[in-house]
C-alpha cells in the first residue's frame, strides 16, 4: 500500500507544480510591459500583419481567468498553441528537438560523471584535501558556460558534450570528493580497511551504498545544472535543440514557445527528483 | 587556509583600480573614437579600444563595478527575502509554511536561464540600457531566493524546537520578540548565502549577456563583452579582447574565494 501511496503522493505534487508553472508563468507574461509588442512592428514588411495579430491577442488576453483556462486545456490536449514566430503548432517544434537536447544532455552527463567519479576516487584516496587538486574544478567553476563553450569553438577542439560535461564534472566532483572522503574515515571502513578488504569490494559493499541518497541528490542537481547551461552551449555551438528554440523564441517573443518549453522543463526537473528516494531505499536494502 | 583577508583586500583593490581608472579626465566608457577602432594597446588606451573605438579599459573598469554593485544588490535582495520567507514558513502557520515551500519548489522546478530569457524576453522594446541592466539584476534577484529560502526554512525550523525557543514561547513571547531573536540566530546562514549568491549572480549576468538578453548596449557588461568573443575577425586583429574574459574569471575566483571562507 505505502507504494501506491507514495507513488500518488509524487504525482499529486508534480502535477501541482506544473499547473502552478503553467499560471504564474502565463500571469508573468499577460503583465510583462512588452507583452503586446512584437519585433515585426519595426519591419515596414510585416508591420501590418504583425499588428493585426497583436490586437486578436489583446482580445483574447483581455479576460485572465479565460486565458488561464485556455492555457491549461490547451496541455491537457496535448496542444501548446502556434508559434508566433514560425506559425506552425509549438508540439512540431518541440518534439523532434528534445530528442537532440535529451540525447546532449544524457551524453554530457554521463561523461562528467565518469571524470567526476573517477577524479574524486582518486583526490580522496589522498590524505588532505590538497588544493592543487581542487584547483581545476575551481577555475572550471568561475568560467561562465557561454565563455567556455567559446573558447571551445575557437581552439577547435571539444564540442558541446565536452562543454556540458567539464562544468557538470567540476560542481560534481567538488561534492563527490568530499563525501567520499568522508565516508572512507567512517569506522567501519576504517576496521574493514585494516582487515585487508580490497579498495574494490569496500566500494561496492560499503562506500557507495551509503553515499546512495547524495547520490541520488547529486543526479537531480545534475540534470538541474546541464539544463540551466543547456541553451548557451546550444546557441553556441549552433546545437538544434530545445535551448536553442527556447533563445530564439525569447529574441523573437514567441510566448507560446517559450511557455511550452518552461512546462516541458518543469515536468523534466520535477521527474528528476524521482531518483532521490530510491536511492535512499537503496540504502536502507 | 585563512585566505579570506588577503582576497577582500585584492577584491578592494580591483574597485579602487575601476573607480580611479574612470575618473581620470577624459575616460569614457561610451565615448567612441572612430580613428582607432580595434587598436592595440598605446598610451591613450592602455588595453586597446572595441570594434567602434571605445576604451577597453575603461569598459572593463565599468562592466566590473556595474556588475558587482549589481550582483551585490541584488544578493541583498535575495537574502532579505530568503529571511523573511524561511522565518515565515518555519514560524507562522503550518499550512502557510506547506504553501511557501511549495511555492519555492515551484521556482526550484523551472531552470533559472529559462525563467530569466521568459522575463527579458517579456520587456518593452524601448527598454534603456541602465533601464535594462536595473531589471536583469532585479530579476536575478526575484528568482533567486528559493534556494536560499529553503535552507533558512532548516535552520529556522531548528531554532522553532530548541530548547531556549520553546522556554521563550511557553512564557509567551509574541511574534515580534520571536523575529527579533531568530533573525539574529539564522545570520550565520545568511552571510553565506549573500556571498554564495554574489558570483552566481555575476556569472548569471555574463551568460546572459553573452546570449544578448542581459544588460543593454552602450552600457559596459560582461556578458557585453564576451559577446565580442564570437568575432572571429576581430580576434585576428587583436589579442587584448581576451582581457575582459580573464579579469572575470579572476573577479569570479575572488568572489568565490569569499564565498568559501564563509
Amino acid at each position: 500500500m505505502k507504494p501506491a501511496i507514495s507513488a500518488f503522493r509524487w504525482i499529486a505534487r508534480t502535477l501541482i507544480i506544473v499547473l502552478l508553472v503553467i499560471l504564474g508563468s502565463t500571469v508573468l507574461v499577460r503583465f510583462a510591459p512588452g507583452y503586446l509588442s512584437d519585433a515585426r512592428e519595426m519591419d515596414s514588411r510585416y508591420a501590418v500583419a504583425a499588428r493585426s495579430e497583436l490586437s486578436a491577442e489583446a482580445a483574447r488576453s483581455r479576460s485572465l481567468p479565460q486565458m488561464l483556462l485556455a492555457e491549461i486545456k490547451d496541455p491537457i490536449r496535448g496542444e501548446f498553441g502556434t508559434s508566433r514566430q514560425f506559425a506552425v503548432p509549438v508540439s512540431e517544434l518541440i518534439e523532434p528537438r528534445l530528442a537532440v537536447s535529451g540525447l546532449l544532455l544524457a551524453r554530457g552527463i554521463g561523461l562528467a560523471w565518469m571524470i567526476a567519479l573517477c577524479a574524486a576516487l582518486l583526490s580522496s584516496a589522498g590524505r588532505n584535501p590538497s588544493m592543487l587538486r581542487q584547483a581545476p574544478a575551481t577555475l572550471l567553476l568561475a568560467i561562465p558556460t557561454a565563455a567556455l563553450a567559446t573558447f571551445c569553438l575557437l581552439a577547435d577542439c571539444g564540442g558541446p558534450v565536452l562543454v556540458m560535461a567539464l562544468l557538470l564534472a567540476a560542481r560534481d566532483f567538488k561534492f563527490l570528493d568530499r563525501a567520499l572522503r568522508a565516508a572512507w574515515l567512517e569506522p567501519h571502513v576504517l576496521q574493514a580497511r585494516a582487515q585487508g578488504v580490497r579498495t574494490g569490494r569496500l566500494l561496492a559493499a560499503h562506500i557507495l551504498p551509503s553515499l546512495a541518497p547524495q547520490l541520488g541528490a547529486l543526479a537531480s542537481l545534475s540534470i538541474v545544472t546541464s539544463l540551466s547551461a543547456l541553451v548557451p552551449v546550444e546557441v553556441l555551438f549552433n546545437v538544434p535543440g530545445v535551448g536553442s528554440l527556447a533563445w530564439n523564441a525569447a529574441l523573437n517573443r514567441d510566448l507560446p514557445v517559450l511557455l511550452a518549453v518552461m512546462i516541458v522543463m518543469a515536468l523534466a526537473v520535477t521527474c528528476s527528483g524521482m531518483a532521490t528516494p530510491y536511492a535512499a531505499e537503496w540504502k536502507q536494502a | 587556509m585563512k585566505l579570506r583577508r588577503p582576497i577582500l583586500w585584492l577584491l578592494l583593490g580591483l574597485v579602487v583600480a575601476a573607480s580611479v581608472i574612470l575618473s581620470m579626465p577624459g575616460a569614457s566608457s561610451t565615448r567612441q573614437d572612430r580613428e582607432a577602432t580595434l587598436a592595440a594597446a598605446s598610451a591613450n588606451h592602455p588595453a586597446g579600444t572595441d570594434a567602434l573605438g571605445r576604451d577597453r579599459l575603461a569598459r572593463v573598469a565599468a562592466a566590473f563595478l556595474l556588475s558587482l554593485a549589481g550582483a551585490m544588490v541584488a544578493s541583498a535582495l535575495t537574502t532579505a527575502a530568503a529571511a523573511g520567507v524561511g522565518t515565515l514558513a518555519a514560524f507562522g502557520r503550518p499550512s502557510m509554511g506547506w504553501g511557501l515551500m511549495v511555492v519555492c519548489d515551484v521556482f526550484l522546478a523551472l531552470p533559472w536561464m529559462f525563467l530569466l530569457m521568459m522575463v527579458r524576453s517579456a520587456l518593452p522594446l524601448t527598454t534603456s540600457p541602465a533601464r535594462s541592466a536595473a531589471i536583469t539584476f532585479l530579476v536575478l534577484a526575484a528568482l533567486g531566493w528559493p534556494a536560499s529560502a529553503r535552507a533558512v526554512y532548516r535552520g529556522a525550523m531548528q531554532l522553532r524546537t530548541s530548547d531556549w525557543m520553546l522556554y521563550a514561547r511557553a512564557a509567551g513571547l509574541n511574534s515580534a520578540g520571536i523575529v527579533r531573536h531568530v533573525i539574529p540566530n539564522l545570520l550565520h546562514l545568511l552571510l553565506p548565502q549573500f556571498l554564495i549568491s554574489i558570483p552566481a549572480f555575476v556569472m548569471a549576468e555574463a551568460n546572459l549577456g553573452a546570449l544578448g538578453l542581459g544588460v543593454g548596449e552602450p552600457l559596459p557588461s560582461w556578458g557585453g563583452m564576451l559577446f565580442e568573443l564570437n568575432n572571429s575577425p576581430m580576434l585576428a586583429e587583436t589579442r587584448w579582447v581576451y582581457f575582459p574574459v580573464i579579469l572575470l574569471v579572476v573577479v569570479l575566483l575572488l568572489l568565490e574565494g569569499v564565498a568559501a571562507e564563509a
